[in-house]
């Protein structure tokens, strides 16, 4: 018995090995780290360093306030809409319903910087089809990459279309996973469409909206691409920085390692203590 | 407690038709089982009558009044279905209670019903559990309580029992039976099990592949077949079926001779015209009308195969001379030792090259 374990950790090794340096090791390097001065050459112990810096740091809760920001807009925005798009694509009077599958899906497969080029040129200023649109119903336009609000309106549109589709698919596969007949029994029974919905997709389906919410949760957690290529760097002016830009800013700009791995650690710490507050408010209760 | 009546209702699903044209009339209060093989349209006929699916032409009137464009709802019919569908994040009292509440039904009458269809059920003690923590027969129960629930005038069930083991399909049928007469509601039941059908039926309509083959009480289905198909589907082990020709007619009737075997005829009376001599035709046994040798109109040498002791009865599996398989029923008492024996045929049908019954 022994022996067949040893074979098959022998087998394994080559992936354990690179799994190590590459995955183990950063996470517990960064946290030491996060311990040390690494302004000073060279790097010396000093634990209140960057964690002290931390609590005080206005940019630190910038990046802070706006995450979460986005998060509790976008993310239930997001999902509502999953969830609209996975019942339309459920409904049996719906046709191409492979095309629009494949349409759904197709953001998460569009290269992030072709994306975000897009995003620029469709709401630039003056020549983009989005101002034009808002014109056109004779409202104003919008200055979306010089004012705060509407910056952070678009990173939140940005992403919400990048993702919606994506999470919609996997409501959908939870949708198609409930059986007809429970439907039937309630067509029977009198219950309306509109009530079939609430009290038994819903709930049926919440374990499928929670893995949802948690997925996105995480993403947004660590939320880089959209404010570091639609509003430049977490534009304007620091308004759309999130803390993933802050940590890029810090590591990559200012080599400052020490900082930018109490970022980390902070936000890892932060995506999953929202995470198990919301696997236990939405627990099975028995 | 309504009537139910199918006038030549239709079945398409896009072009290919299921249903060919079926005429049935269930009276008030009657328990009629509707039976046949595996996709002959059983369930497509009873989700018509519930309204789950659209009826491609025909009629359906249930008490008296025209049903095709009524809301499943308001058809006063309740189904149980075979998968039990019943919801799975909910208790069984919620489960029983669910479309009441839904519907704003007042909260004391529903209690009373839920109360009611518990106690005939006996799941009383379930109440509080989710279906995951029932098992099959307490799940069929639950899904039958939430039909009674909904107090209608009749009850559709589509194979209830199938997914449970051989002993509690036993139980369970009793206890519909018991359900029917203590409610006295009507009772459209699906299977495919011919057994389910004879105990329960009033009346069972037997069907094949769209079509109605004879509908009639389970003794005159059996007794008195109107086909080959009907003859072979009820009883069990079913009829025995012989290729025969018509070698002429005497007093009694015509006279039949098996194929393969010159010496061994038979006579059958018919009140209808008779064939032609000449005609083939088959003669149909059932295996506890094979009689001992000189008990009937004629003597039939088999040659034993297999002997199946059930205890107080037998089956002989035997083969003819002319190597058609034949099941002989025999007291247990009276099974023959040697390996060729001679039996006698007491009844018989006769049906024509077609199928049909000869009479
Ligand atoms: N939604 C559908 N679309 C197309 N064909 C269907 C549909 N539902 C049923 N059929 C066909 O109609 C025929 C009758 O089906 P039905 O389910 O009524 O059979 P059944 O007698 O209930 O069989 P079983 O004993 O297996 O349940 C079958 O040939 C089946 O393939
Ligand atoms: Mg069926």
């Amino acid at each position: 018995m022994r022996n067949r374990n040893a074979t098959a950790y022998r087998f394994l090794a080559p992936y354990l090995l690179i799994f190590s340096v590459f995955w183990v090791w950063p996470i517990i390097s960064s946290f030491i780290i996060s311990f040390q001065a690494t302004r000073t050459v060279p790097w010396r112990f000093a634990p209140g360093f960057n964690w002290g810096r931390l609590i005080g740091d206005p940019a630190f809760f910038n990046a802070l306030k706006n995450t979460l920001l986005i998060l509790v807009i976008q993310v239930p925005v997001m999902i509502a809409l999953a969830m609209v798009m996975a019942v339309l694509l459920n409904s049996p009077l719906l046709k191409a319903r492979g095309l629009y599958r494949f349409a759904f899906f197709a953001p998460v497969v569009v290269g992030e910087v072709a994306y975000s080029a897009v995003f620029r040129l469709m709401f630039s200023l003056d020549f983009g089809i989005v101002n034009k649109l808002l014109n056109s119903i004779g409202l104003p336009k919008i200055d979306w990459f010089s004012n705060v609000t509407p910056a952070m309106a678009l990173i939140m549109i940005a992403v919400t279309w990048r993702w919606a589709g994506y999470n919609a698919i996997i409501l959908l596969a939870g949708m198609q996973s409930i059986p007809e007949d429970v439907y039937e029994a309630a067509t029977l029974d009198r219950v309306s469409k509109l009530k079939q919905f609430f009290y038994i997709t819903l709930p049926l389906l919440k374990p499928v909206i929670v893995f949802c919410l948690v997925l996105s949760i995480i993403g947004t957690m660590q939320l880089f691409t959209e404010p570091f290529l639609i509003t430049e760097r977490g534009g304007p002016g620091g308004g759309t920085e999130t803390l993933g830009l802050l940590l890029y800013r810090q590591g990559f700009r200012s080599l400052n390692f020490g900082y930018a791995s109490a970022v980390a650690y902070t936000m890892a710490a932060l995506a999953i203590a929202i995470t198990l507050a919301q696997l236990w408010l939405t627990r099975e209760k028995q | 407690m309504a009537t139910v009546t199918l006038s030549n209702v239709v079945k398409r699903f896009g072009a290919f038709e299921v249903v060919h044209g079926a005429n049935i009339d269930i009276k008030d209060g009657e328990f009629v089982v509707f039976v046949g093989p595996s996709g002959c349209g059983k369930s497509t006929l009873l989700r018509m009558i519930a309204g789950l699916e659209d009826i491609s032409g025909g009629e359906i009137a249930i008490g008296g009044k025209l049903v095709n464009d009524v809301e499943p709802a308001d058809r006063g019919i309740a189904m149980v279905f075979q998968s039990y569908a019943l919801y799975p994040h909910m208790s069984v009292e919620q489960n029983l209670s669910f479309g009441l509440r839904m519907t704003g039904n007042p909260k004391a009458d529903t209690d009373r019903r839920v109360k009611r269809a518990a106690e005939i059920l006996r799941i009383s003690e379930l109440m509080d559990r989710r279906p995951k923590k029932l098992s099959g027969g307490q799940r069929q129960r639950v899904a039958i309580g939430r039909a009674i629930v909904r107090e209608p005038q009749v009850f559709l069930f589509d194979e209830p029992l199938s997914n449970l083991d051989a002993e509690l399909r036993v139980q369970m049928r009793v206890e519909i039976s018991r359900l029917h007469k203590e409610l006295g509601a009507t009772m459209i039941y699906v299977t495919h099990d011919q057994t389910e059908a004879m105990t329960l039926a009033d009346r069972i309509v037997v069907l094949r592949a769209g079509h109605i083959e004879q509908i009639g009480r389970p003794l005159d289905l059996y007794d008195d077949p109107d086909n080959l198909f009907v003859a072979g589907f009820v009883g069990s082990p079913k009829m025995n079926f012989i290729k025969a020709q018509i070698v002429g007619h005497d007093a009694r009737g015509v006279v039949v001779e098996l194929a393969g075997q010159e010496k061994t005829r038979l006579t059958q009376p018919l009140t209808g015209p008779a064939p032609e001599p000449g005609s083939k035709v088959i003669v149909g046994v059932r295996p506890e009308h094979f009689g001992n040798a000189g008990e009937g109109d004629t003597d039939l040498i088999v040659a034993i195969d297999v002997v199946e002791h059930l205890g107080g009865t037998s089956f002989l599996y035997a083969r003819t001379a002319h190597g058609e398989d034949v099941v002989i029923q025999r007291d247990a008492a009276k099974v023959p030792t040697t390996s060729e024996v001679t039996v006698s045929i007491r009844k018989s049908y006769l049906f024509d090259e077609n199928g049909l019954r000869l009479r």
